[in-house]
C-alpha cells in the first residue's frame, strides 16, 4: 500500500498493510530542521510546501497536515525592513510598510504587534457577531477584528463566496503535487477556537456564562466561514479535513458547555463537507483533558480524533478510548510529545510506541502520532523511530 | 452584618451577570455596619474564593465560572484594599509571577494570579513575555516569598532553567521559592530544573503556595514538585 491508500483504510474502516505514522509538527521544526530560513517557510506558500515534504519524506510520514494556509504571492512587497532583536539576535523583526511588526523567532510561530509594539486583543463585548465569518489565526498579519488577510488593511468581504483569496489553497495544491502518494490533509479552524483566537481569552470564557446568547451567535457566523472553507478543502484533492479545536478540553470548559459551544458547530462542518464530498474524512485536533467527553466528539460525526494527551499532559489512556469509541472512530495519537519527543530517548519512544500498537491492536483504526505537535525542538532521531516500530512490527 | 458578608460570599461563589456589581454594594453595606474590612476580607471573601478554588480542583466548576468569580472578588477588593490597615491583616505572602520571554499566553497564569489574591497572597503580575532581568529587578525590589514562572510552548518552558540559573548567579535564588506551571510542564520538568513547586492547574498552584510559605515559616510541609 502506500501511505495515502493506508491511511485512508484506517480512515474509512478499512484494513491496512500495516499501522501507519503521521505526526503534526510545530511550525517551529520546520524552521530548524527544514534547511530552509524560517521567514520564509511561514510567509512563502512555495517554502512551507517544500519544508512539509522534506520533512515527511525525513521522517517517514504516511501523511501530511498542511497547517497553513496559501500565502499572498506579493507578501515581500510589503516589507520595510527586516532586522535582527538587538537583546536576542536570532529573533528577527520585520517591519512592514504599514508599520506592524512580526516578531519572528528562529524556533517559535511569528507574532505580529502594532506598530507601538502593543498586541491587544479585542474583548468579546467589542466585537459584533454579525461581523465575523472567519478567523484565520495562521495569516500572516495574525487575527484580528474585522478580518483582514495580510497586510492588504481593506476588511475581508463577508460574502461567503468572495471572502477567502484565490491563493487560499495554493500550499495544499502544490504539495498534492509533489506527493501524490501520500496522505495529504487540510485545517480548519473549529469556531470556538477562531474566537478564542481573535479576543480577550478571558473575555471569551466569561461570556459562556454572562452572555451565552451572544456566544451562540458568533460561533454560528464563525461555523458558516468555517464551513465554506471545510467545503473548499473538499473541492481539492485532500485527503482529510483536521478540524483545530485546542480550547474545548476538560481544562477549560464543562462537558455540557462543550455539548453547546463546540458540538452542534463541528457537526454542521461535517455535515456541510459531506453534502460536498461524500465520504471524506474529517476529524479533530483538541488538546489536553478529552476523557469525559470523547462520547460527545463521536456525536459530531467525525471520522477521527487526533491528540488524545496521555497523563500528565491530559487523561486519555489509548486502550480506555478505543472501549469507548474506538468501534465508531479512528484514533491518532496519545504519544507524549514532551515527556517522550521531546524528553526522551530514542529507547522511550519506542518503548511508548509499542505500548500504544499493542494497546491499538483488535481495536479499529490508529494512527501512531504524538499527541500535540511534535515540539520545535523535539530531536529527530526521535521522530524517525516511529517509522522503525511501525516497520519492524510489520515485518 | 451576618447576612451581608454571607450574602457576599455567596455572591463571590455563585456566576451571576452582575455580581461583580453585587459584590461591590454588599462590601459597603457591610462597611456601613461598621464591619471592619479585615472582617468582611478574613470572613467572607477569602473562604468563599478557597471555595471557588476547591469546585475548581474538583471539576466542579471550570475556567469561566471561575473567571466570573474572580471578576466579583476583585470588585470587592477595589473597595476594601484602600481601607484595610496595614499589618491588621496577615497576607499568606508575596508572590511575583509572569509568562516567560517569548510567550505571549495568559489565560492560565492570571488564573493562578486570580486565585492567589483570592487565597491572601499579594500579587505582582509582570504580565507576558518578561525577560529574567524584569524578573530579577522585581524580586529585589519587592522581595516576594515566591516567584511563578509560567509557559505554555514547549520552546518557552526550556527558558525556564535558566531564568532559575540566572537567579543563582544573582544570588537571588535562596530568597524566594520558585513555583513552575503551563500545558507542557511536568512536575519532572520542574524537579529537572531545579523549582521548589508545580502547579498542575491553577488550584494545585495555589495549594503549593500554601504549602511552600507554611514550609517557610516552619510548617510541615515540605517542598513540593509532585
Amino acid at each position: 500500500m502506500t501511505g495515502r491508500e493506508r491511511m485512508r483504510a484506517v480512515m474509512t474502516g478499512g484494513t491496512p498493510d500495516r499501522v501507519p505514522v503521521m505526526c503534526q509538527l510545530a511550525l517551529g521544526h520546520y524552521f530548524l530542521n527544514a534547511g530552509l530560513d524560517a521567514i520564509d517557510i511561514w510567509h512563502d506558500t512555495e517554502a512551507f510546501a517544500e519544508a512539509l515534504v522534506t520533512l515527511q519524506r525525513r521522517y517517514g510520514f504516511d501523511g501530511i497536515l498542511v497547517n497553513l494556509p496559501g500565502r499572498d504571492p506579493d507578501w515581500r512587497s510589503a516589507i520595510d525592513a527586516v532586522e535582527a532583536e538587538p537583546d536576542d539576535p536570532a529573533t528577527r523583526r520585520i517591519r512592514w510598510r504599514d508599520g506592524r511588526v512580526t516578531i519572528a523567532p528562529p524556533d517559535e510561530t511569528p507574532w505580529v504587534v502594532a506598530a507601538n509594539g502593543s498586541s491587544t486583543r479585542p474583548a468579546f463585548d467589542d466585537v459584533d457577531p454579525d461581523g465575523l465569518l472567519y478567523v484565520e489565526p495562521h495569516d500572516l498579519s495574525g487575527a484580528k477584528y474585522p478580518f483582514s488577510w495580510g497586510f492588504d488593511g481593506e476588511p475581508a468581504p463577508l460574502d461567503p463566496d468572495r471572502f477567502f483569496p484565490k491563493w487560499h489553497t495554493d500550499t495544499l495544491l502544490r504539495v498534492r503535487a509533489r506527493v501524490p502518494d501520500v496522505s495529504v490533509h487540510a485545517e480548519v479552524f473549529s469556531p470556538f477556537s477562531q474566537l478564542m483566537e481573535l479576543c480577550d481569552h478571558e473575555s471569551v470564557l466569561m461570556a459562556l456564562v454572562l452572555d451565552p446568547e451572544r456566544v451562540d451567535a458568533a460561533l454560528s457566523r464563525l461555523a458558516e466561514g468555517a464551513s465554506r472553507l471545510a467545503v473548499l478543502w473538499a473541492g481539492t484533492d485532500c485527503d482529510a479535513i483536521l478540524v483545530s479545536s485546542a480550547f474545548v478540553g476538560g481544562g477549560l470548559i464543562s462537558r455540557e458547555d462543550y455539548a453547546r459551544f463546540e458540538l452542534p458547530h463541528l457537526r454542521r462542518i461535517v455535515r456541510a463537507v459531506h453534502e460536498a464530498r461524500p465520504g471524506l474524512p474529517v476529524y479533530v485536533h483538541t488538546c489536553g483533558a478529552l476523557g469525559d467527553r470523547l462520547d460527545l466528539v463521536a456525536e459530531s460525526g467525525v471520522s477521527g480524533i487526533d491528540t488524545l494527551d496521555p497523563p500528565p499532559l491530559g487523561d486519555v489512556e489509548l486502550e480506555d478510548a478505543f472501549r469507548e469509541v474506538g468501534d465508531r472512530l479512528f484514533l491518532k495519537g496519545n504519544l507524549d510529545p514532551v515527556g517522550t519527543l521531546l524528553e526522551g530517548t530514542v529507547d522511550d519512544v519506542r518503548t511508548a510506541g509499542y505500548q500504544r500498537l499493542a494497546a491499538a491492536r483488535g481495536h479499529g483504526g490508529y494512527i501512531l502520532s504524538t499527541a500535540c505537535s511534535v515540539p520545535s525542538h523535539a530531536p529527530p532521531e526521535n521522530i524517525m523511530a516511529l517509522r522503525g516500530i511501525v516497520d519492524e512490527s510489520h515485518a | 452584618m451576618d447576612d451581608v458578608l454571607e450574602e457576599l460570599a455567596a455572591t463571590i461563589r455563585g456566576h451571576g451577570r452582575d455580581s461583580h456589581e453585587r459584590a461591590e454594594e454588599l462590601v459597603r453595606t457591610a462597611l456601613e455596619d461598621e464591619t471592619t474590612p479585615e472582617v468582611i476580607l478574613e470572613s467572607s471573601l477569602v473562604p468563599a474564593m478557597a471555595d471557588v478554588g476547591r469546585r475548581f480542583r474538583d471539576r466542579e466548576i471550570f475556567v469561566p465560572q471561575v473567571l466570573v468569580s474572580s471578576r466579583a472578588m476583585q470588585a470587592a477588593l477595589r473597595v476594601l484594599e484602600p481601607l484595610l490597615t496595614p499589618g491588621a491583616f496577615e497576607t499568606r505572602g508575596h508572590v511575583v509571577i509572569g509568562t516567560v520571554k517569548g510567550d505571549v499566553h495568559d489565560i492560565g497564569k492570571n488564573l493562578v494570579a486570580m486565585l492567589l489574591r483570592g487565597s491572601g497572597f499579594v500579587v505582582t503580575d509582570l504580565g507576558i513575555n518578561v525577560p529574567m532581568q524584569r524578573f530579577a529587578d522585581t524580586i529585589e525590589e519587592v522581595q516576594p516569598e515566591i516567584v511563578g514562572l509560567s509557559a505554555l510552548l514547549t520552546t518557552t518552558m526550556m527558558q525556564m532553567e535558566s531564568y532559575v540559573e540566572e537567579w543563582v548567579r544573582l544570588g537571588l535564588r535562596g530568597r524566594v521559592k520558585v513555583m513552575v506551571g503551563g500545558a507542557p510542564v511536568t512536575s519532572a520538568f520542574a524537579r529537572k530544573i531545579g523549582a521548589d513547586a508545580y502547579g498542575r492547574n491553577a488550584s494545585d498552584a495555589v495549594d503549593a503556595a500554601l504549602a511552600l510559605v507554611e514550609a517557610g515559616r516552619g510548617g510541615t510541609a515540605g517542598e513540593r514538585t509532585a
